[in-house]
């Protein structure tokens, strides 16, 4: 009944995988280490902005209002990507292929009509 | 391509969805005093979903079968009984709901709404028969969920729970999707009946990796061990009505999911598969009633059981035959009915300020306080361990006949010897419940819905359920003749 | 001559350095959004390099879906993320630990 035979290329297979990633991310730290000076002070731990002393801590919070509206675009830009290939394709999909599209960019309406009652494009 | 066929076959999916987006502008232009109303009519639409697949039930037969879009997707009986289960189990769920998130205000009009689209894509997943759709509807599905389980977006617990889901469930998509790729490559089309027909003429190493990526993708979705560690957290962090809806009705579509691409399109090669089922569903049996012991969350108790009810469940699946699947897909029933009815009882469980109680200290005692719940939770709790005169015993015996009927005598030894460790666990209900002393406040009453929903879950795993036997052996076994049929 | 399986190796290459960066990663939880991507990222380069070998438009088309699909995964990623930040004011993976496990 057990036949694990056929399972070995699957476990080769992993480990040939796991093997080379992990060697692209060890590699370069090995050589890294091995080839360079390792001597890290304060002075070099520190952030570096342009001669100046850091002005405040770069990990500082970011106004949500951006994350917003980056979201929006790249949500509403992917969407969009099935145009192109909706448009080359039209004179073999017809009235169907027009009324598909159709549905699928109203119901992307319906979510924008939501997002501008709810305030996410308000620039305030 | 029949349009009007297509139409009518998918018209629970185009009826939610349209309902759904009704509701979502309607949320958003009367905000929240409309939460009540958009709760009524989702489940209504749910209600009514649920009725019209029962429609659909015996229609798919003939030439079409219940192809729809170029078979892309198909309404079998095996997807109108699976689409029953989550239909009737989120409005279930929804029913309970408000009265938990309305304490601490918390209550949105996108709520039921986000359950309306996870119902669509639950839909979509157990009636989909190409990868394309199965992918959609998996997403459709997940994307809401991650959403509901950090619903509660102040408290610091739903978040982590949310993210967490989010991680693990978004690197489960990519497993699943890893292996599609696989599959697509080597048989060179993504239609469950191509598949099929390409691993009968010759069946790939490269193949073979791809159904392995798509099983465990799978295993995770439905908490199945090796892939269960996530599932105790989210069901403790996420708010108690989420982690009801999580344990029922995307369990059935995950579950029903599996069980379609098992039979149909790698049912050729169940050989190839089998070792693994049979290893996930013993382990998921024995971690789940390993783990919960020592559990003094109810919440993670009960996410140990349902891994636990999932390894039964996966029993049925490993026997790979029509009476296997008959016998997962009766099992599923009388567990969506236990975890939900468990659920519903622990929801009724709050302080008198409100605050819900969900440890076993606050549960001693309960018998003098309110009998009736107690008395409910011992009945759901016993049913949840098969034991006898309760109905969730029926769904262990329908199994284990399942895999003895196909030679697995050993799987099925070790299975009803592993059941017993868990009953050991629901004995603790008991002692806690009857004979330890009260310590905490509870709440006198409950609203009548939830009594209701509860009164007929208890009703379900009563003795009382042995009259559905019948009936349910029928639907069952017209539903796995489905895959036949498709053969 | 790049055959498919070039394809294959790389990609594979590709999914597994995205489950070892969920995995092994301690730092950051953007770091395992990326990690999701590069899964992800990994899956579409297969399905295309399928797709013109196999000489079938039904691989393209698959990719095109998830391409969106992720958009959208990120988007609730991401939004998921902002309000753990908002609740907890870190984002460092060991801090995810209020839910034993």
């Amino acid at each position: 009944m057990v036949d694990l035979e056929q399972y070995l290329p699957i476990l080769i297979f992993l480990f040939v995988a796991a093997a080379l990633s992990a060697l692209f991310v060890f590699l370069p730290m090995g050589v890294s280490r091995l080839t360079g000076a390792h001597k890290p002070d304060a002075e070099k731990l520190s952030e570096y902005e342009c001669g100046f002393p850091a002005f405040e801590d770069p990990r500082s919070q970011f106004d949500v209002k951006f994350y917003l509206v980056a979201i929006s675009f790249l949500l509403f830009d992917l969407e969009a990507s099935f145009l192109f290939p909706w448009a080359v394709s039209l004179e073999y999909t017809g009235w169907t292929g027009w009324s598909a599209m159709v549905i699928f960019l109203g119901i992307l309406a319906v979510g924008l009509a939501y997002e501008w009652k709810m305030g996410a494009l308000d620039w305030q | 391509m029949d349009y009007a066929t297509s139409f009518y076959f998918t018209a629970t999916e185009i009826g939610l969805s349209l309902c759904g987006l009704a509701l979502l502008l309607v949320a958003g232009w009367q905000g929240n005093k409309s939460a009540r109303m958009v709760t009524i009519i989702s489940v209504a639409a749910l209600f009514g979903a649920a009725i019209f697949s029962i429609g659909l039930f015996d229609r798919a037969t003939g030439e079409v079968a219940g192809r729809a879009f170029g078979d892309l997707y198909r309404a079998d009986a095996f997807g109108s009984f699976a689409k029953v289960l989550i239909y009737v189990a989120a409005a279930a769920v929804l029913i309970v709901t408000p009265r938990f998130f309305e304490r601490i205000d918390a209550y949105r009009a996108e709520y039921p709404v986000l359950m309306l689209f996870n119902a669509v894509g639950m839909g979509m997943m157990v009636s989909a028969t190409d990868l394309m759709t199965l992918y959609i509807g998996l997403e459709m599905s997940s994307l809401s969920s991650y959403v509901l389980a950090s619903f509660l977006r102040n408290d610091e617990r739903s978040s982590e729970a949310g993210l967490k889901y989010f991680v693990l469930g978004a690197l489960a998509s990519g497993i699943i999707l890893y292996g599609v790729s696989l599959v697509y490559g080597f048989t060179g089309s993504t239609n469950y009946a191509g598949i099929r027909a390409a691993f009968e003429a010759s069946f790939s190493t490269g193949a073979l990796f791809g159904v392995v990526f798509v099983l465990a993708g799978l295993a995770f979705k439905i908490s199945a061990v090796p892939f269960h560690m996530w599932t105790p957290d989210v069901y403790e962090g996420a708010p108690t009505p989420v982690t009801a809806f999580f344990a029922s009705a995307p369990k059935v579509a995950a579950m029903g999911m599996l069980l379609r691409m098992a039979m149909d399109p790698f049912g050729g090669e169940a050989d190839a598969w089998r070792q693994i089922v049979i290893f996930a569903a013993l382990a998921s049996i024995v971690v789940g009633a390993l783990g919960a012991i020592g559990q003094q969350n109810l919440k993670r108790l009960l996410a140990y059981s349902s891994i636990n009810n999932v390894g039964f469940i996966m029993i049925g699946l490993a026997a790979a035959t029509p009476g296997g699947v008959a016998g997962a897909l009766t099992y599923l029933a009388i567990y969506v009915a236990m975890t939900i009815g468990s659920f519903t009882a622990l929801l009724m469980l709050r302080a008198p300020d409100g605050t819900n109680l969900e440890t076993f200290a606050d549960i001693s005692g309960l018998s003098t306080k309110r009998p009736a719940l107690a008395w409910s939770l011992l009945a759901l709790m016993f049913s949840l361990a098969g034991i006898p005169p309760l109905f969730g015993f029926w769904g262990k015996f329908v199994v284990f006949q399942a895999a003895v009927q196909a030679d697995l005598v050993a799987l099925a030894a070790i299975g009803i010897a592993a059941s017993v460790i868990g009953a050991f666990y629901y004995l603790k209900f008991i002692k806690v419940m009857f004979f330890d002393e009260p310590t905490r406040e509870v709440e006198a009453t409950s609203p009548v819905s939830h009594w209701v929903v509860l009164g007929i879950c208890v009703a379900i795993m009563s003795p009382l359920g042995y009259l559905l036997t019948v009936p349910l052996g029928e639907w069952t076994a017209q539903a796995a003749a489905s895959f036949v049929a498709a053969m | 001559m790049i055959g498919i399986e070039h394809y294959i190796v790389v990609s594979a290459i590709l999914f597994v350095l995205g489950v070892l960066g969920i995995f092994l990663n301690r730092k950051n939880i953007i770091v395992i959004l990326m990690a999701i991507e590069l899964i992800l990222l990994s899956v579409n380069l297969q399905l295309v390099a399928f797709s013109a070998f196999l000489g079938d438009l039904v691989g393209q088309v698959f990719a095109m879906f998830v391409l969106t699909v992720a958009a959208g995964e990120a988007a609730v990623g991401l939004a998921i993320l902002v309000i753990y930040f908002r609740g907890r004011g870190t984002i460092a993976v060991d801090d995810v630990d209020r839910l034993k496990g």
